[in-house]
């Protein structure tokens, strides 16, 4: 058993005590009641369970919870999609994905948003040229699976948010 | 978020137990109904613009939403902990089963319960037809399928669960004994459609499964296959007639005829996992005080899996049968139909009963999922196929078709049938015999999956009018278009297609298509680049509907325009709450901020009641049931995504013009001023709405609200309930409303005046579609075409696809953005099931509980053309063409497109799938 704490969407967390082998997922989904983040293969494959972790330096990455023990994210700070709506208002990419229809079941969603979030947030603090866009986009959201929509709309509606503001996304090169 | 305002109904009592969906006591907590009643009102109704979905705020925020979201915590008047199952499943079908050693669960390990098949048989459970088999294997039989259930094992709370599951994991807890091999059962079964077109095409038939009837061979041989030749026996004659007439077709192809090209060829398919990505789950909580059975579960037919409950529980021990069961159907994370009379509610149900005064929730993991989710049916088929020289007309087909059903009969027969009566895809042929059998294996159980066995045999036709185009030769898309069946053409089964026929329009849209024509510049451009660069196209037309489709609605409007839609339909991410609002919108002038799906109970005021088979019962026995005006043929049946818009919509829309024209309509005439008998009274099918005003030339227009309040003030029909059936043809019968008779494709109809209740109204002169229609293969249909051109690189064997077409039809599109995304979603399907996903049948398949992910190979983002993907729906004939079903038919064309693609750029025709990038090296060296 091990203690943790940690901080979920800006609000502390414990200390509690967990099994050391408690997933991450479960410590979501079973402790706390968060389904927002998913199951869908407990092997790190689809990423719909994936949360935005805030490291100290400013920087952001997205990590499985599925195959994570929880006592890995002690001391850290996450992002869940619960998390994205400020005072009830949506984000930038959640009215988009909305907008643009990217879903359809909607299962996988959670995972798009926080990982087209920490994409945005990369770009604008380091900005990449036009030309690297569909590329980047790409690569970004290649590791979730969406058996549902082809993933053209959800890749669209992330396009477009970067193309609204090219100033703050993309590099002048 | 407002709870939806249903009333509490009680559904149907079956085996003594009632059935409903309560309204759970009122708590801070939204309840379950609430919860998934979309958007809410008040809240932000993005459908409303038309800017999405009425779900999309509860999607992109996490909201709970899918069954595997609920515990018993999250849901008002349950208790507040949830304990947790694990179904134990069998990975050898060729041995007995000797037991369960549980040694390594001990302590605080030790499972609570363990339910044993022995259980099951102390207790008196049944099974339902549907999924007859042991649920749970006994001690001394061997598993029927690789992967059945064999023991549920209940822990109190999460943690032992937890534990529990680790401690099981990879650890053999199941005894085997002697090896018997795989248990022998009778085949699912099997089929012969035989038709024999008269002199001309408009001529009577000479022979055809709609004339003479559905026939199957009544012999088998020693291995169980169907015997097809025709016996010198004096039974089975209507079975003998139609090998008569088919062999004679093949006797015809097997003539060494030079005036014909006749193609014989082989093609096999795998079987595939469906792959949604929600894993089954459900809760469910038997408080043994009130002897009530509470379930959340996600399936896409709720009814089935309400009334299966019931049966499995309906002549169990007192203990262990509830006097009620409220079930709580909750959205889906993805179907695509294999959550269509999945077995998994029944396994929930069992677990609750067997540790009762808890909630318990059993959940699949990926690899259980795998392991007993069910599967696409892998086919073997043979096609011979005759086509004429001079003209390039195909005169004579025969074909051959074996499916592997696997552990369960599930579907495997109507997914045979289905099959069967797509093989001719697109075309005419005035010759046709087809047989077709579904067997049982050892394998994970195959059932509904999108495309339904038409992928399989549109696959193999495709490739191989290809291959025929290629011998002729004839440009494939002007032999596509010499065979295509034209508008009152008969199909295999001998009748016509009742709806629109596009084909004609989506091949002139595929030769005009710059992938198309560029097709010999681009291979070229390759071979100076050193790529092999192949163009591939196909074309596809797919039925949609089951031929026995019942279907519920109910709308509502308030006094300020506010709608309300109940529909029995689910949704499974196919956006069918937003099509209702949309369609129910064109009507009453306003997208619903309430939709709530999966609603079986919601109805009561209808009473309906229903007896015998749809797809069997004979004329007179229906006749004579339809005597009642409460009786209907099918009360509610499975959601699937090609159904969605065709029968999902209909019993609203028809609801909603119920209240146009008898609410609404009335009322707008008395802001105008305009007398009921003056001649513009009977003008209400030219009142339009626009930009939420009804408008009318001549007149004001009028805000709906005005219109609503004055329709609530004057005591006007404010709310409808109807139903409908429809078996290749809608039902229709007659009301009295206001004193007229309104007759409509909808057989049961309740409507609730000003703010009062629902009063049923009797029908007359209903008209059911005759029985004789079950012998219809199809008679909606919609047709996709794909072209697509793809590079592969000479010396890995990658294989890029540069860019890709789809052209479809779907009649009216009731949500233009969905229907382009299914077809996105169907051409990344479509790429998956060609060149990735596969699932070996037996000993080393999913049925071993060993595969995830990492194994089984779906298609991402990186794998498809994801700017280069342009798809084009076709404008509906005239504005009043009904929506067509599209969501199946746009994934098949793809998969034959890219193998023909793959032929044109390699010189190789694959003739079975999965085509890999190992294959393809293989043949460029």
């Amino acid at each position: 058993m091990t203690m943790l704490s940690l901080t979920i969407n800006g609000r502390a967390y414990g200390p509690r005590e967990v099994r050391d082998e408690l997933s991450m997922n479960d410590f979501l989904r079973e402790y706390l009641g968060m389904t927002g983040t998913k199951f869908g293969c407990g092997a790190a494959q689809c990423l719909s369970c994936a949360v935005i972790v805030d490291n100290p330096d400013g920087t952001s990455q997205t990590m499985p919870t599925c195959v994570v023990p929880a006592v890995n994210f002690n001391g850290k700070a996450i992002r869940t999609v619960e998390g994205h709506a400020k005072n009830g208002e949506l984000s930038v990419l959640q009215k988009a994905f909305i907008e643009h229809f990217s879903f359809q079941c909607g299962y996988c969603t959670p995972g798009f948003v926080n990982e087209g979030q920490v994409l945005l947030e990369r770009l604008a603090k380091k900005p990449v040229a036009r030309a690297d866009l569909e590329k980047t986009i790409t690569e970004a959201l290649d590791g979730h699976l969406c058996r549902c929509t082809g993933y053209i709309k959800y890749h669209e509606a992330v396009r477009d948010v970067i193309l609204a503001d090219p100033d703050r996304y993309l590099s002048r090169a | 978020m407002q709870p939806s305002r249903r009333e509490f109904v009680k559904w149907v009592t079956a085996s003594g137990i009632a059935l409903s969906l309560s309204r759970l006591a009122l708590a801070e907590e939204p309840d379950f109904a609430a919860r998934e009643t979309f958007p809410g009102r008040g809240a932000w109704n993005p459908a409303a613009t038309g800017v999405g979905r009425i779900d999309g705020v509860a999607k992109v925020t996490g909201a709970k939403l899918y069954a595997a979201d609920f515990r018993a915590a999250d849901l008002p008047g349950w208790p507040s902990t949830t304990s947790h199952a694990i179904l134990i499943r069998a990975p050898d079908a060729t041995h007995v089963y000797d037991g369960l050693d549980l040694s390594r669960l001990s302590g605080a390990l030790k499972p609570a319960v363990v339910v044993t098949a022995a259980d099951l048989a102390r207790t008196g459970m049944r099974v339902p037809q549907f999924y007859a088999g042991d649920l749970l294997c006994p001690v001394g039989k061997t598993p029927l399928y690789l992967g059945q259930p064999v023991a549920l094992l209940i822990f109190e709370d999460f943690d032992a669960f937890d534990q529990a599951r680790l401690a099981l994991r990879d650890a053999a807890v199941l005894k085997f004994g002697k090896e018997t091999g795989p248990v022998k059962m009778p085949n699912y079964g099997q089929f012969r459609f035989t038709r024999i077109g008269g002199p001309t095409a408009d001529a009577p038939d000479v022979y055809s499964p709609v004339k003479n009837g559905w026939v199957s061979p009544g012999f088998f041989d020693s291995s169980g296959h169907p015997v097809w030749a025709r016996l010198p026996l004096p039974t089975g004659q209507a079975y003998a007639e139609a090998a008569s007439y088919g062999e004679k077709i093949r006797a015809e192809l097997a003539e060494n005829n030079p005036a014909l090209l006749v193609l014989d060829r082989e093609f096999e398919t795998q079987s595939v996992d469906p792959m949604f990505l929600e894993p089954e789950s459900g809760l469910a909580w038997y408080d043994a005080g009130r002897k009530n059975l509470e379930l959340v579960v996600g399936v896409q037919s709720p009814y089935e899996a309400a009334e299966s409950v019931a049966y499995l529980l309906g002549n169990a021990q007192a203990a262990f049968k509830p006097a009620h069961i409220n079930s709580n159907f909750a959205y889906c994370g993805g179907g695509f139909g294999g959550r269509d009379h999945t077995p998994f509610p029944l396994y929930v149900a069992l677990a609750a009963m067997f540790f009762p005064n808890r909630p318990v929730r059993l959940a699949n993991n990926r690899f259980e999922q795998f392991q007993l989710g069910i599967k696409r049916h892998a086919f073997k088929m043979r096609t011979r196929i005759g086509v004429e020289r001079a003209t390039g007309k195909m005169v004579g087909f025969a074909a051959d078709h074996a499916l592997d059903g696997g552990g369960l009969a599930n579907f495997s027969g109507q997914v045979a049938t289905v099959g069967a009566n797509a093989a001719l895809g697109i075309y005419y042929v005035p010759k046709v015999d087809v047989t077709t059998y579904a067997f049982h294996s050892r394998g994970v159980t195959a059932g509904s999956m999108r495309g339904y066995g038409t992928l399989q045999t549109m696959t193999a036709l495709e490739v191989l009018v290809d291959e025929i185009c290629t011998a002729l030769p004839l440009d494939p898309i002007e032999f596509r278009r010499r065979n295509a069946l034209a508008t009152g053409g008969r199909t295999m089964a001998g009748n016509p297609y009742i709806v629109s026929i596009r084909t004609p329009e989506i091949l002139d849209k595929l030769e005009q298509h710059p992938i198309w024509k560029e097709r010999a510049e681009q291979k070229a451009r390759g071979l100076s680049a050193g790529i092999l660069v192949g163009t591939g196209v196909a074309c596809a037309t797919k039925d949609y509907g089951s031929g026995g489709d019942g279907t519920l609605g109910a709308v509502e409007i308030d006094h300020e325009g506010r709608i309300t839609i109940h529909s029995d339909y689910v949704e499974m991410g196919t956006g069918i709450g937003t099509a209702l609002a949309n369609r129910v919108a064109a009507h009453l002038g306003s997208v619903a901020d309430e939709v709530a799906l999966a609603q079986v109970d919601a109805f009561g005021p209808l009473a309906l009641v229903t007896s015998g088979d749809s797809y069997t019962i004979s004329q007179k026995t229906q006749d004579s049931a339809a005597r009642n005006p409460r009786w209907v043929p099918a009360i509610s049946t499975a959601s699937t995504a090609s159904i969605g818009a065709h029968v999902g919509t209909h019993a609203a829309a028809e609801a909603a013009r119920i209240i146009f024209r008898f609410g609404l309509w009335p009322a707008a005439l008395e802001l105008w001023g305009i007398a009921p008998k003056d001649r513009v009274a009977n003008q209400w099918e030219t009142a339009r709405w626009k930009d939420g005003q009804l408008v009318m030339a001549g007149l004001p227009p009028l805000a709906l609200p005005a219109v609503a309040a004055k329709a609530h003030a004057r005591n006007g029909v404010t709310g409808a309930m109807a139903h409908a059936f429809n078996r290749w043809a809608w039902s229709q019968a007659t009301f009295a409303l206001a004193g007229q008779a309104w007759t409509a494709d909808i057989d049961a109809l309740a409507v609730r005046r000003g703010s009062g209740k629902y009063v049923r109204i009797d029908r007359s002169n209903v008209k059911f579609p005759p029985a004789d229609f079950n012998r219809i293969g199809q008679s909606y249909t919609s047709a996709c075409g794909h072209v697509m051109r793809i590079e592969i690189n000479r010396a890995t064997g990658a294989l890029r696809i540069a860019k890709a077409y789809s052209v479809l039809e779907c009649g009216q599109a009731l949500v233009p953005q969905v229907v382009v995304g299914q077809a996105q979603g169907g051409f990344a399907m479509g790429v998956g099931y060609t060149l990735l996903e596969t699932l070996p049948p037996y000993e080393g398949g999913p049925g071993n509980g060993k595969w995830n992910l990492g194994q089984y190979l779906v298609a991402r983002g990186s794998d498809l053309p994801l700017r280069d993907l342009e798809v084009e729906v076709l404008p509906p004939v005239d504005p009043e063409e009904r929506p067509k079903g599209m969501a199946e038919v746009n994934m098949v064309p793809v998969v034959p497109a890219l193998i023909n693609a793959i032929y044109d750029a390699t010189g190789h025709r694959f003739q079975s799938l999965p085509v890999t990038q190992a294959m393809i090296k293989g043949v460029l060296k």
